[in-house]
């Protein structure tokens, strides 16, 4: 099992140094830069400038100092941020968007795994029902339409909870992380709910019920495993698109995460600070995939014996 | 019968479907007594199987069972759900047809045995883990106590079955259903799983109730037979005194078509012209659309079971002439 976390830890960071590379690349091919603007500045101070971050370098040594830089893990000045390297702006923002994003996933899981084994158990049923319409709106209905109407109803309307903003306890993270559940909430349920049924159908389970174990042993036992191995394939890059991708809700709940850097650093041609968000999402979606196939293999004797 | 150890009684299986409800199983009556071994044929859709899915309470949710069914005195049908889960499993166990997909892949072999044997017979984890162990040594896995901690995929079909074998057979059952556990099988080694199945079921007093549609299975294995059409009892006799002197048409039109030894080479195997009517309610004999000999009221009236002698009956309007 070592050597299987080894291997892919070991492919996982050839491909993260294959993304950066890229990215490194391809943004210099956006035109403009990060001191282009429309107001006219002197020929010399734009070149002062650009020499104070070492924009006046070949490429291929800008790149060779960007991995020297990432390698001591120190991704730079932010070029747009003065004053503030990319290290400061991730760590100043990546907390909250890391507790949104852990909370969301968990309740995401919870609720959604929960609705999908109750509606597969009682196919049909009220509960199926109610789990099936939650369903469709959650995906249906966009999270800038939801997030909205829920800061009127519970922040304007019934006054129980801020529309927005930070105040440091639980009760700022209850929309958000609510908001950004319900659309995984639903394809979690929709997932394990199908894939219930077909585990239920499953000849093995049949000889499980045949041994007069009771349903509840037939169902932890020898019914669950099958049924949530597709829904923990979903859920690696699901996390880590959940806690990286919370830009809307960041915008609309106002949350000083990093979610919103993402597009500004894009739009403001913020070299360093598009690098580290790239290095840092891309990560992640890594490591979230090797977590998901290391729990995989854990459940699934044949997964762990192809490798 | 008194001393038998199971007895259905016009136990009837219907299924709903979308275009209406099919009779699969169609008054079945049946009494097996201690130890003995029978066999139930017939052709694909006969309802042969669906009898033993209705005795374990496994039929599909849109199945329903009416009749009963006696084992030990107790009615299979109307036993509330965990009072059965005391007799299946424990007196009465089932091996199924495939043995590819009937174990469970993400557990560990030896402690898909011993579950059974901690719940039912309340052993330690221990304790049961060591009787897996020995019951997969007399199903000749080699090796049994690392085998035991193996994975299904690491067996092949025929280690498997007897896997299965060794789980049905491990809490001692006073009845082993089979339903067709050879099918799935490589043919060389079919033989060698059923005649394993028997033995084992021989030391352990075990009956069996093996359904298949290989007749050579039946004649080498059964005490008893029962042939079965269109979810009715055709015929039912001593294996001997079917393959002697079968009455039913059906009966007679299955042994022409089974291959024999000292025949053969001979012109063609036989075979039954048409198919099996599917789904509807027969108000006549089922097999009257095949059958050679058939009589003008076949069509409309059921023929009765009838006692030839005391084992030996047979559902036909010709034998009644007789």
């Amino acid at each position: 099992m070592l050597r299987f976390v080894g291997r892919r830890l070991w492919y996982g960071a050839w491909t993260l140094a294959a993304l950066v590379t890229l990215t490194f690349f391809v943004m210099r091919l956006a035109p403009g830069g990060p001191f282009s603007r429309n107001r006219k500045i002197s020929p010399e101070v734009q070149a002062n400038i650009e020499a104070a971050f070492h924009l006046d370098e070949p490429l291929w040594q800008q790149f060779a100092r960007f991995v020297w830089g990432v390698l001591r893990l120190d991704l730079g000045p932010s070029t747009r941020h003065r004053d503030y390297s990319v290290n400061d702006l991730i760590a100043s923002g990546l907390p909250y968007s890391l507790t949104i994003g852990f909370w969301a996933i968990v309740v995401a899981s919870l609720v959604g795994v929960a609705l999908g084994i109750a509606g597969a158990l009682r196919r049909n049923g009220m509960t199926d029902y109610v789990a099936g319409t939650v369903g469709v709106v959650g995906i249906a209905i966009p999270i800038f339409v939801i997030g909205p109407v829920m800061q009127v109803i519970f922040g304007l309307r019934l006054g129980w909870l801020p529309i927005g903003g930070w105040d440091g306890t639980w009760r700022s993270l209850v929309l958000p992380v609510v908001v950004l559940a319900l659309p995984n909430i639903a394809y979690i349920s929709r997932l394990t709910r199908a894939s219930m049924i077909e585990t239920l159908r499953e000849n093995y389970v049949r000889t499980a019920r045949a041994k007069g174990i009771g349903w509840r042993r037939t169902l932890w036992r020898h019914t669950l495993t099958g049924a949530l191995l597709p829904v923990i394939a979903y859920l690696g890059p699901a996390t880590a698109a959940i806690i990286t991708g919370s830009i809307l809700i960041e915008t609309i709940f106002a949350v000083p995460g990093i979610g919103r850097h993402f597009v500004d650093a894009a739009l403001n041609r913020d070299y360093p600070l598009v690098m580290g968000i790239t290095l840092l999402y891309g990560g992640m979606l890594i490591l979230f995939n090797i977590a998901t196939d290391v729990v995989r293999a854990i459940l699934d004797p044949r997964i762990r014996n192809e490798r | 019968m008194t001393d038998s150890l199971l007895s259905i009684r016009d136990l009837t299986v219907r299924f709903r479907l979308p275009q209406g409800e099919t009779t699969a199983v169609d008054r079945v009556s049946l009494d097996l007594a201690p130890g003995e071994v029978m066999g139930i044929v017939g052709e694909s859709g006969s309802g042969k199987s669906q009898i033993l899915y209705a005795m374990m309470g496994l039929l599909a949710a849109n199945g329903r069972a009416e009749g009963q069914v006696l084992f030990q005195g107790q009615d299979l049908l109307t036993l509330p759900p965990r009072d059965l889960d005391r007799v299946r499993g424990d007196a009465l166990s089932m091996i199924f047809q495939d043995p590819m997909t009937s174990l469970n892949p993400y557990m560990r072999v030896g402690d898909q045995l011993a579950e059974g044997l901690i719940v039912h017979k309340g052993l330690s984890k221990a304790q049961a883990g060591a009787e897996a162990v020995r019951m997969l040594d007399r199903v000749r896995i080699p090796d049994a106590a690392a085998r035991a901690r193996r994975y299904p995929h690491e067996f092949s079909g025929g280690m498997r079955q007897r896997v299965m074998i060794a789980m049905a057979l491990l809490a001692k059952p006073k009845l082993l259903l089979a339903d067709e556990p050879t099918t799935a099988l490589d043919v060389t080694i079919q033989a060698q799983v059923l005649d394993l199945m028997a033995e084992l079921g021989r030391e352990t007093g075990t009956a069996i109730i093996l359904v298949t549609h290989d007749l050579g299975v039946v004649a080498r294995l059964c005490d008893r037979v029962v042939v079965l059409y269109g979810g009715r009892v055709m015929e039912e006799a001593r294996a001997e005194t079917l393959y002697d002197a079968p009455v039913h048409p059906y009966t007679r039109g299955l042994l022409a078509a089974m291959p024999r030894l000292e025949t053969a080479l001979t012109p063609r195997l036989g075979t039954i012209p048409g198919t099996p009517r599917s789904g509807g309610t027969v108000s006549g004999c089922p097999f009257v659309d095949r059958c050679e000999v058939r009589l003008p009221h076949c069509a409309t009236e059921r023929p009765a079971l009838r006692d030839l002698s005391p084992f030996h009956r047979a559902a036909c309007h010709l034998t009644g002439a007789q």
